[in-house]
């Protein structure tokens, strides 16, 4: 029919379910299914007797064209991929084929199409991400495996298999698989994972070892999981990674984190790391220790304020701050730390500034090392030096003034023998040996008071008691009433009878004398001597004070001299300049002093420092 | 007999005293030999006859320790004094502190005056040790 082969639609056609279209030889639109025209995004368009090239100027070229060779009788079919006006890509599985008349004569061809977009969609995704996961298996050096409980097979892949360190063909079992693993606990762990594995499908992700085919020893990630179908497990799927390197090196970091807390703890000083607010972001098992906590999360995140006393936190953050700022060290200096609860250590400190990639300080690092018992080491020999010093200088003096006396003596001695060896005349001689006598006698004197001197040196231990101070007072004044009396001194005691002092007693009524008898001696010629007493007890020591008003000293001048041996500032036949020399000895044998204060002709006033008991 | 017109003997030893005027009067004939148990009252005296204008001494003896005013103290004085007759003094001491050796060392080297130092036993004083006299005087 003429009809057909003008552009008459066949209805038949356009109702066709698949995608369907009737060239002519020209390869004009002749008939074509509704789903044609939809396929090919060609609704919009009035389609038939137009050229196919014209309607589908975007199609692939090779497509159409295999159009021709359906012309010639070939049939053909292939995949093509078309874009639609809206810019989405579709793939069509197409088929062309020839349009026979009744007489067999090729009249056109028909072109049908298949929109496959969505399945091979899914097929090409399938592609992308197993060749996304060979070369993410590749790179992170992850394995599958495949064990089929029902075939008993065990599948592994290549990556898997080059983990194992076996060649690409090996077949392993579920036997082998296992004896891969180190013998020992990673060997029991897999298969009692495998094994509930299967038993009841728990799944699993161990980090275990494995000794390659060649005998390697590894780390490994082994993972696993039961795959049910209708409720019965069919197969156990998993991955095996190659954690060597990451396990190694956690290994290797855990080592060193162990080996530098061991360190830290073990290190005899504190260790601590505050960090930009001085809160403490590390400290060691010392630190703990000092500060009198069990647990270091105890200390951590707190400053100084909430650990040390104020003044103490004051000047610590200060520092901090500074090494902060100045990006300078404190090395090694000498700091007083004081707790809340008032204990005081001294410690020889450093901090260093805590510095960021970037080399800005992030926080102090701080070492502490307690030196409290060094420095009262060093205060003990300190004092043990200046103690020993001040005895060494005494018994200087005391060698100068032993030599200087005898010496004066022999001196003498040689000199009037010589003097008497050449005499002729005899009342000269007997002159000569009256001086010879005087000179044996002062020497004999000499060497008492000498002797009296060491003896209280040597007996610096003499036991001491509590003694009660007017008791011996008024003793000391019976004694001396007669010369009290004769010079009609007026005592004036300001001291409480129950006031005691700890003493020596021989030293104290020695001391007393002396210091009653010189203030008789150097009293003034023009008025009555009155002396007073005083005491108190200040800062440990008992102090007793005798004031008079007699002569005064010039203590610019002989202050110095005041205490020495033999030393005198008055014209006075009885002063021997012993007196206040031994007193000096007797006070300090105590561990007190004797200090004099003086005014000429106005009085003089001593005042002798007794160590008291509870202070020995 | 070497003549000199005015001595002094500063020491608070009679026995020292005794010995050396004993000794002066072996080597020199002198009518005026003072002598003082201490240095202040031979610093008295001496500024006594400075102010009044009478003899000074030629030679003075000088002991070390002495109560009141010692023989360190007695020539710290005198140096300030202003004398311009060069007078002699002999320190006789028995010290053997070289602290008091080191003290005569710098005293001699600040004064016109000569000072000498012995240490005891002095058993002669010879003609020298009263030499040195200002003759201007």
């Amino acid at each position: 029919m003429k009809n057909t082969k003008s552009f008459t639609r066949s209805y038949l056609i356009k109702q066709l379910p698949s995608a369907t279209a009737y060239l002519n030889t020209d390869l004009e639109l002749v008939h074509a299914s509704d789903n044609w025209i939809e396929a090919l995004d060609l609704t919009k368009k009035n389609v038939f007797g137009k050229n196919i090239y014209e309607l589908l100027e975007h199609a692939d070229e090779d497509w159409l064209d295999s159009l021709n060779d359906s012309l010639l009788g070939y049939h053909r079919k292939g995949l093509t991929s078309f874009v639609n006006n809206d810019g989405f890509e579709k793939w069509f599985e197409w088929m062309h084929l020839p349009w026979y008349d009744e007489h067999e004569n090729i009249i056109g061809t028909i072109m049908q199409v298949n929109d496959i977009s969505e399945s091979y969609g899914d097929q090409l995704e399938i592609e992308r991400l197993q060749s996304l996961l060979q070369s993410q298996s590749e790179i992170a050096k992850v394995g599958v495996w495949e064990f089929n409980l029902i075939t008993k097979k065990l599948r592994w892949c290549q990556m898997t298999k080059k983990i194992h360190e076996v060649s690409e063909d090996f077949e392993p079992s579920i036997e082998t698989g296992i004896d891969f693993y180190k013998q020992g606990h990673s060997r029991n762990t897999i298969s009692m994972l495998v094994h509930k594995a299967i038993a009841d499908g728990t799944p699993f992700s161990e980090k275990l070892q494995i000794v390659t085919a060649k005998n390697n020893e590894k780390w490994i990630l082994s993972a696993g999981k039961a795959i049910s179908k209708e409720g019965k497990l069919i197969r156990l799927i998993g991955t095996f990674q190659d954690i060597d390197e990451q396990v190694k090196s956690e290994i290797k970091t855990q080592e060193n984190q162990k080996l530098l807390n061991t360190l830290l703890d073990s290190l005899p000083m504190n260790v601590y790391v505050k960090d930009k607010e001085s809160r403490k972001i590390l400290v060691n098992q010392s630190e703990c220790e000092y500060l009198g906590v069990r647990d270091k999360k105890e200390l951590l995140g707190k400053n100084d304020f909430e650990l040390y006393d104020k003044s103490i936190a004051r000047i610590s953050r200060d520092e901090d701050v500074e090494v902060m700022k100045t990006l300078t060290p404190i090395i090694g200096k000498e700091t007083i730390s004081v707790k809340k609860d008032g204990t005081s250590t001294t410690f020889l400190t450093s901090k260093i500034p805590l510095l960021d990639m970037d080399g800005n300080a992030n926080g102090v690092i701080g070492l502490s090392m307690d030196i409290t018992q060094l420095k009262e080491k060093e205060n003990e020999l300190r004092n043990l030096i200046n103690v020993t010093a001040i005895q060494n200088k005494k018994l200087i003096s005391f060698a100068h003034i032993v030599s200087h006396n005898l010496r004066s003596h022999t001196a003498n001695f040689s000199m009037l023998l010589n003097f008497l060896v050449k005499e002729k005349d005899e009342t000269e001689k007997k002159r000569i040996i009256n001086m010879l006598t005087y000179a044996s006698d002062n020497l004999m004197r000499t060497l008492e008071d000498l002797n009296e001197v060491v003896s209280i040196n040597t007996n610096v231990n003499v036991e001491r008691k509590s003694l009660n101070m007017n008791k011996k007072l008024r003793k000391i004044q019976q004694n001396l009433s007669a010369l009290l009396d004769e010079h009609r001194v007026t005592i004036v005691n300001e001291i409480a009878d129950t006031f005691s002092v700890w003493s020596v007693p021989a030293y104290l009524e020695s001391i007393l004398l002396n210091l009653i008898t010189n203030a008789v001696k150097y009293r003034h010629p023009e008025r009555e001597l009155v002396i007073r007493f005083k005491a108190f007890n200040k800062g440990g020591f008992t102090i007793f004070s005798i004031e008079d008003n007699g002569m005064g000293i010039d203590m610019a001048k002989n202050g110095e001299k005041l205490f020495g041996m033999y030393k005198t500032f008055h014209n006075n036949e009885d002063s021997r300049g012993i007196g206040l020399y031994i007193t000096k000895n007797q006070v300090e044998a105590m561990g007190g002093s004797i200090k004099a204060s003086s005014e000429l002709n106005k009085g003089t006033t001593f005042n002798v420092y007794f160590k008291n008991e509870e202070n020995r | 007999m070497k003549k000199i017109d005015s001595i002094y003997i500063v020491d608070d030893d009679p026995i020292t005293v005794f010995g050396v005027s004993k000794m002066l009067g072996m080597v020199v004939e002198c009518d005026d030999i003072t002598t003082f148990n201490n240095g202040r009252e031979a610093l008295d005296d001496f500024i006594r006859r400075l102010d009044s204008n009478k003899k000074l001494p030629d030679v003075i003896f000088l002991d070390i320790n002495m109560p009141i005013m010692d023989g360190w103290g007695f020539l710290e004085e005198f140096l300030k004094l202003d004398v311009s007759k060069k007078i002699r003094i002999n320190i006789i001491t028995s010290s053997i502190d070289p602290a008091d050796y080191e003290k005569w060392l710098r005293y001699k080297q600040t004064t016109h005056h000569f000072i000498d130092y012995k240490n005891k036993p002095v058993f002669k004083i010879e003609e020298q040790d009263i030499d040195h006299i200002d003759m201007a005087s």
